[in-house]
């Protein structure tokens, strides 16, 4: 019976840890929408991010290849060499760049890409937040 | 009017004189079947790194046109046998692997004393990393005007902790080494730090002495 019992958390254990962090991940989404999808990145970061922008657009950059500090700072200053940005951010933990640009005109996607490829990581989806 | 707007940044690096790109690949492919050495920085930047162990005091500069290869200088001191050399460097980008949560490299590295051709070297590097986990291996055979060695080193490594950018980042090592002019393997514990631009790593064992790595990139 114990055996069973053991066995039965074994196997629970990380479906419970895999659905908890599900529906973290989908309460989280769910605080922020763009362009009628979620953006899966934390609430808090993109609120302090945005807390000082007037207008503008903020990229939310899915990266992959992102895995340490040092790997993203090519990716900040590339992008701080464009005028039209205001600030960048990133989330290591979720391999996310956010960048703030003071424009309303419709950004380049191909040029996000290309940006990041010339720091050596790859792009798997960009989502605009309008400000 | 174009809808599609182009962003206004210049990813291209600043201007290198391409006869002085030219000679260095030539002098560089001519005498090494395969480059390499320590990663190259992301396109357009500069990193400059100081390095002291057992074998050699070392200072490093290159710089990366794209992030696939950098070229750079390098003076070295040969505690061995007390020579000084400068090298012209090449390292390249053979192979890299981005997944979610990890990424891998493998470089090719080359550099030839421009006053003393006879001195040159070549090896390979590569290294696996996520946030978490490290793993890395170089080697490098020097050819030198008395004897020819070869360095050899596996590194492992475990972040304590994942710390947000901009963080404080640790990493705690363990470097097996081996230098022919020295012998056999040493093995020891290195610690390694980065914070923004700056990256440190200490390493010691009593038949290795001191293991010093400083980088800056800008």
């Amino acid at each position: 019976m114990k055996k069973l019992i053991t066995l039965i958390i074994l196997i629970a254990t990380p479906y419970g840890a895999i659905a908890d962090q599900n529906a973290d991940r989908a309460m989280h989404q769910a605080d922020v929408f763009v362009d009628g999808s979620a953006i899966d990145v934390d609430p808090d970061q993109i609120k302090q991010f945005t807390a000082d922008l007037q207008g503008g657009q903020v990229a939310v950059v899915s990266v992959m290849g992102m895995v340490c500090d040092f790997c993203a700072r090519g990716i900040e200053k590339t992008f701080k060499r464009d005028k039209s940005v205001a600030k960048v951010d990133v989330d290591l933990s979720k391999g996310k760049v956010l960048i703030a640009f003071d424009t309303e005109e419709p950004i380049d996607r191909a040029e996000i890409d290309r940006k990041i490829l010339a720091n050596g990581q790859n792009v798997t989806a960009v989502q605009m937040l309008n400000i | 009017m174009d809808q599609q707007r182009r962003l206004d940044i210049d990813v291209n690096p600043p201007k290198i004189p391409p006869v002085g790109i030219r000679m260095i690949f030539s002098i560089l492919c001519l005498l090494s079947p395969a480059l390499a050495a320590r990663p190259v920085s992301y396109s357009g930047g500069s990193t400059i790194m100081a390095l002291s162990d057992r074998a050699k005091h070392s200072l490093y500069y290159h710089y990366s046109p794209t992030y696939k290869y950098s070229v750079g200088v390098e003076a070295v001191k040969n505690r061995h046998n007390g020579d000084e050399h400068s090298y012209l460097r090449l390292t390249y980008l053979l192979d890299r692997k981005n997944t979610q949560d990890s990424q891998r490299n493998l470089y090719l590295q080359s550099g030839v004393d421009p006053v003393d051709l006879d001195h040159y070297f070549y090896g390979v590097h590569g290294d696996w990393e996520t946030r978490r986990l490290f793993s890395g291996f170089g080697y490098r055979h020097v050819v030198d005007d008395e004897t020819d060695f070869e360095e050899q080193f596996v590194q492992f490594g475990i972040a304590p902790y994942l710390g947000d950018y901009g963080d404080l980042h640790a990493w705690i090592m363990i470097k097996s080494k081996k230098n022919t002019l020295f012998g056999s393997w040493s093995t020891y514990p290195v610690f390694r730090l980065f914070k923004g631009n700056g990256f440190a790593e200490f390493g010691y064992s009593d038949r290795s002495q001191w293991d010093v790595h400083l980088m800056y990139r800008f």
